[in-house]
């Protein structure tokens, strides 16, 4: 009996214990399942091949049309020892890939390991590959910077090296911002105004024979650029310069002496210190003497002429004399308040600081008054030629889109503006930049030709021609500039090389082309209706 | 009793099992389709992003310009030809009485010499006969 009991007590125990054994599967299970059903089934890990992401955003005009885009691609790579043949393997893969063969014949001999064959490989070129059939290769996915607008907007924009960092242009100046916004970077630039104002510089480049050319639309009020071209350019997408390339933007990067165009910061001087009255004569038929040097005009303009054509015609001699009353203490200044002595700030980062002379004295005062013995940029002169011409405030340029109007600085008053938008206008009237006028849109401006140095003194047929425009000239919004490098008289300009022949018409066929896109109304009846304040000087100009 | 139980809740672990097994694979199967779906997406994205590329490269300016000179005879310079809607005169400008009753059909002889028109171009139309030339 006690066995009997014994045994049906191990049996018990046996059974106490499959059971234990069963309640706590029977609860691991149904706590599982309370897991999978109630807090569902954890994180799913996708091992699918999923794209890479954008390194940078895409760069978009002021109208959102895209500028610059990081495109999928791939780059190649092979293991060398998977080759049967690596001589075969490297042929072919050159062949298909676009790759240095003799590159790729040392980089694939024995020992070597994971080997960069090509970057960038488009979709066409990825199924050629595959079509070949070699074992050891792979294909690593990657982005390639892609430019649509090629050359059109290539100094602006710049590029990128090929681990997708921004080595120059905007692409360098926003690299934070590309790297970490996700929504495209929407720039000042409109691509039309931009494709006008290239294909304008580059016509008249090659009418000209110029060495090079550029050209900027800046909007006076809002200080954005709307366009900015530099000639010769370069295709970005190549990612290698062609024959006659250049990655200068000679309108940041590099800075002139501008010559006559500098004129407009002689006499917003004036007239804001109150020197002269614009109805007053001076003597411009005879050489300014200033110490040893004798001061000339580019033809004689007659014995005497009064102040506002001593602008219009653009006279070095009348201009000496009038920048001689205010001296060179107080140019100095006046230029530093306009910005014309510190290097610009803007989102580009290749900005060249100006050059101007350590000692300042009377001789310098009046070479810079017509523009020689000071060198700055030419976006640095249109920001500051945009303050004289935009109620008298400066502006600070920009590639980023914005429209609210800047208030900067008051640098001159609104009456002297006035005054100088008047002058501009004389000189597209009855002075040297009258075939920059465009019917409607009342174009004023100056005209701008000065000789380049060379081996220490100026060389009378190495020019800079340039032009100045601004428009509607009563309440300027856009000012446009541009500057041929080296122009040749051609028969379309009767053999002359000057700013008037050369720059000037093209910067009026430029805003024939540009004021409908910019939505700048004509306005015919205005000349009609607003009549001159400067029709007496005029009258008394020619009376001389 | 005790072997009834037993045998109920080693049924039940079976079942529960085969339950758990069963959302086990619908998860996974779910999370596949999702995986697929996704890369599908993205794949779709980057489609875009190339096809929005290649849109951007055929819309350059200078491509358009080129094809509306060719295909229309477009002029690059239109600034004369545009106006605002203000600018254009009204559409029915009322006329005055006496214009009206003034009007007449005078057409103005062409200036081309008549030996370099065709003989049915020489024919002297009816305003030119009224006119007396």
């Amino acid at each position: 009996m006690a066995a009997i009991a014994e045994a049906s007590s191990v049996l018990r125990g046996r059974i106490a214990v499959a059971a234990l054994f069963s309640a706590v599967g029977f609860s691991v299970v149904t706590a599982r399942l309370v897991d999978v059903m109630v807090f569902g089934a954890g994180p799913v890990h996708s091992a699918a091949s999923v794209p890479a992401l954008p390194n940078r955003a895409d760069l978009v005009d002021r109208n959102a049309l895209l500028i610059a885009r990081d495109l999928p691609v791939s780059d190649l790579y092979a293991s060398p020892a998977a080759f049967w043949d690596t001589g075969d393997a490297a042929h072919q893969l050159a062949v298909t890939t676009g790759a240095d063969e003799q590159r790729l014949r040392t980089a694939f001999r024995p020992g070597k390991g994971y080997i960069l064959v090509q970057h960038a490989i488009t979709p066409d070129m990825r199924e050629g590959i595959m079509r070949l059939g070699l074992p050891g290769l792979d294909f690593v996915e990657n982005h390639k910077r892609f430019y649509p607008a090629g050359r059109t907007v290539a100094h602006a924009v710049g590029q990128v090296d090929t681990d997708d960092n921004g080595v120059s242009g905007l692409e360098l100046g926003l690299e934070q911002r590309l790297r970490n916004q996700t929504e495209p970077v929407q720039l000042s630039i409109d691509l039309r105004v931009q494709y006008v104002l290239e294909h304008e510089a580059r016509e008249a480049m090659r009418s000209f024979r110029a060495k090079a050319a550029g050209g900027i639309v800046l909007n006076v009020r809002t200080g954005e650029i709307w366009a900015l071209a530099s000639l010769p350019d370069y295709e970005p997408n190549l990612r290698k310069l062609e024959t006659g390339d250049s990655v200068r933007n000679r309108m940041t990067q590099d800075v002139y002496e501008l010559g006559s165009i500098f004129k407009v910061f002689a006499f917003t001087e004036a007239v804001e210190e109150k020197t002269i009255r614009l109805d007053e004569p001076f003597q411009v038929g005879q050489p300014y003497r200033l110490g040893h040097y004798l001061i000339h005009d580019f033809e004689r303009l007659g014995p005497m002429l009064p102040a506002a054509m001593v602008f219009a015609k653009s006279s070095n001699i009348g201009t000496a004399q009038i920048e001689l009353r205010s001296g060179p203490e107080k140019q100095k200044p006046f230029l530093r308040n306009l910005g014309l002595l510190q290097p610009l700030k803007t989102e580009l980062p290749e900005m060249a600081s100006p050059l101007y002379p350590r000692h300042w004295e009377e001789v310098e005062a009046a070479t810079i008054a017509y523009g020689h013995g000071i060198s700055v940029n030419p976006l640095t002169f249109a920001a500051a030629a945009a303050a004289v011409v935009n109620g008298g405030t400066a502006i600070n340029p920009t590639f980023l889109k914005h429209s609210d109007i800047q208030h900067g600085p008051r640098v001159i008053s609104e009456e002297t503006s006035r005054t100088m938008r008047q002058l501009l206008r004389l000189v597209v009237t009855d002075g040297t930049g009258t075939k920059a006028d465009v019917p409607g849109y009342d174009v004023g401006g100056k005209t701008g030709t000065a000789e380049k140095a060379e081996n220490g003194s100026y060389a009378h047929r190495l020019l800079i021609s340039s032009f100045c425009g601004v428009f509607p000239i009563d309440d300027p919004q856009f000012l446009v500039f541009l500057m041929l490098d080296e122009p040749h008289g051609n028969r379309e300009s009767g053999g002359f090389a000057t700013g008037g022949e050369t720059a000037a018409p093209a910067v009026g066929r430029i805003i024939a082309r540009i004021a409908p896109l910019l939505g700048v109304e004509r306005r015919d009846t205005y000349a009609a209706a607003n009549p001159s304040t400067l029709h007496i000087v005029t009258s008394f100009g020619r009376e001389f | 009793m005790i072997r009834i139980l037993s045998f109920t809740l080693v049924v039940t672990t079976g079942l529960v099992c085969l339950g758990v097994y069963r959302i086990a694979e619908q998860a996974r199967m779910t999370a596949v389709v999702l995986r697929e779906t996704t890369a599908a997406i993205l794949q779709e994205k980057q489609s875009m992003t190339v096809l929005g590329a290649e849109w951007a490269r055929l819309t350059q300016p200078d491509r358009i310009q080129a094809l509306a000179e060719r295909h229309l005879h477009l002029s690059d310079r239109p600034a004369p030809q545009l106006a605002s809607l203000g600018q254009l005169p009204p559409k029915f400008l009322p006329q005055p009485e006496t214009a009206i009753r003034n009007a007449n059909a005078i057409v103005p002889q062409p200036q081309r010499p008549l030996t370099a028109l065709t003989p049915a171009q020489r024919a002297p139309t009816v305003a030119a006969l009224h006119a007396g030339t």
